[in-house]
């Protein structure tokens, strides 16, 4: 009879440590993942010159995605490009169709109430600038005036804090339909970062495109998705790397043209 | 992955989605009817213009039923200032809509009045009435019976299409939800409603359409 209960019992010991040991120890990190798949998924933004663009055989370019391109490289990854538009960089990243999100995403508190931010690798200015021809000096100069900026970008988020009541604000879903609307002139001014203002005025010298007004100036970095710790602390050391090797700067000198700033961390 | 989700901010914003999506109705139901003129003129032109005529309509249909409209809304909206002609978003994607509803519209037209028994329009011409009067009288009302489910769906079609018009700044239904999805970052939350959102209007226009279809077409009628 205790002899019977004992083999029970021992069965039952049995069959719970056969569970267990089948049973997954815990929920695998989205780190884990990448590491064990060896494919880093990067959501990247390659209509928004310098940071990320498509090159003559339409390839992406641009400094967030040469940074993507080593970060993956220094993970042992494959990289998989995820496109989107500004307005899907968050999007793409909550829903799963990305690991990360390298698309010089500026760093704001709102921001980070949707998703994590790793440490900055980046600065960028926004600007607003308009033809020659349009009067604006001081912030006060826009009422009335139509200023185009791109949903979900830093513009979208400083902009309309700043532009004086009467200002017109017209937004598109990506900047090159406000680059757009600025040269056929459906907007008197537009607001974009430093570097794509000079892009635009470069590509057209004819509109005499002149900077106007400085928005903000603002540090952007890679996101991944609230509670991926692990990926995060990992992108951190990666940046803590490549600021002190160079790698960075180089990157940004290239694709810019200027001097990276020195970079803050958090 | 986890999300948790919060419908709470989109109850917040509620009123600019509802001034969004009265806009999309807005926009698509001066759209239908500025469009059906306009195929209704064309249709005819088409069946009894002169060539020149109907090789322009042709044209014109053609162009439009076989381009992408975006691109068409690109054009009319960055191409207008170039002309000299300042139009605000709105207006130009008032024009657009109407271009290419009147363009699937004179091709649905067009097999309506083909479908009208060519016996009824020589007993019509026979009887003396002239061209105009024989379109209007005993072709245009039974084709357009024909034809009305078909310009229904083409209609609802026009309306879910709207949707691309934020592109060129328009603030129609999905211009404010793209809006207040990057301002809050509830991607989720405010594309579940919008979709609900364009579902009821669909849902809405179709019954409304049954209601017309019914008191013009068959309410009264013996045979």
């Amino acid at each position: 009879m205790s002899n019977g209960l004992k083999h029970f019992g021992t069965a039952i010991l049995a069959i719970v440590a056969a569970l267990l040991l089948v049973h997954p120890a815990a929920a695998e990190s989205t780190l884990d993942k990448i590491l064990s798949a060896k494919k880093l998924r990067v959501a990247i933004d390659v209509a928004n010159p310098p940071f990320g663009v498509l090159d003559k055989s339409g390839e992406p370019d641009g400094s967030d995605v040469a940074v993507a391109r080593q970060l993956a490289k220094d993970l042992g990854a494959e990289i998989e490009f995820v496109q989107v538009p500004s307005t899907g960089r968050i999007p793409a990243l909550l829903a799963g169709r990305a690991d990360v999100t390298i698309a010089s995403i500026s760093v704001t508190t709102d921001r980070a109430k949707a998703v994590m931010y790793c440490n900055p690798n980046g600065a960028l200015s926004i600007t607003i600038f308009a033809p020659q021809s349009v009067r604006i000096k001081v912030p006060a100069d826009l009422v009335g005036k139509r200023v185009g900026i791109t949903r979900a970008t830093l513009e979208e988020a400083t902009v309309p804090k700043m532009a004086p009541e009467g200002t017109k604000i017209v937004w598109f879903d990506d900047l090159a339909s406000t680059v757009q609307a600025l040269l056929s002139g459906q907007v008197d001014a537009a607001a974009m970062t430093a570097f794509a203002e000079k892009t635009v005025s470069d590509a057209n010298p004819a509109k005499h495109l002149e900077n106007k007004l400085l928005v903000t100036t603002a540090f952007y970095g890679p996101i991944v998705r609230p509670g991926d710790f692990e990926l995060r602390q990992w992108i951190n050391t990666w940046i803590f790397i490549n600021t002190q090797n160079g790698t960075l700067a180089a990157i940004y000198k290239k694709y810019t043209g200027i001097d990276l700033p020195p970079l803050p961390t958090f | 992955m986890h999300y948790a989700f919060h419908f709470n901010v989109v109850w917040d914003h509620w009123r600019e989605l509802a001034e969004g999506a009265w806009l999309t109705i807005e926009l698509s139901s001066l759209a239908m009817v500025i469009g059906l003129a306009l195929a209704t003129v064309c249709a005819y032109a088409k069946a009894t213009g002169p060539a020149a005529v109907r090789w322009t309509i042709a044209a014109y249909v053609e162009v439009i039923r076989n381009t992408p409209f975006l691109v068409q809304i690109f054009i009319i909206y960055f191409s207008l200032p170039a002309l000299g002609i300042s139009v605000d978003a709105n207006a130009a994607a008032l024009a657009a809509m109407v271009v290419n509803f009147g363009a699937y519209g004179t091709e649905i037209l067009r097999s309506g009045i083909e479908s009208v028994a060519h016996g009824q329009i020589d007993a019509a011409r026979a009887l003396g009435l002239t061209r105009l009067q024989t379109f209007r009288h005993v072709v245009l009302f039974p084709a357009l019976k024909t034809v009305f489910p078909a310009l229904a769906s083409q209609f609802i079609l026009l309306m879910l299409a709207s949707s691309v018009v934020s592109a060129i700044s328009a603030v129609e239904l999905t211009a404010v939800t793209n809006s207040l999805q990057s301002t809050t970052f509830r991607p989720f939350e405010f594309y579940f409603v919008a979709t609900g959102l364009y579902l009821a209007m669909a849902l809405g226009f179709r019954a409304i359409f049954g209601a017309i279809y019914w008191s013009v077409f068959m309410h009264g009628q013996r045979s």
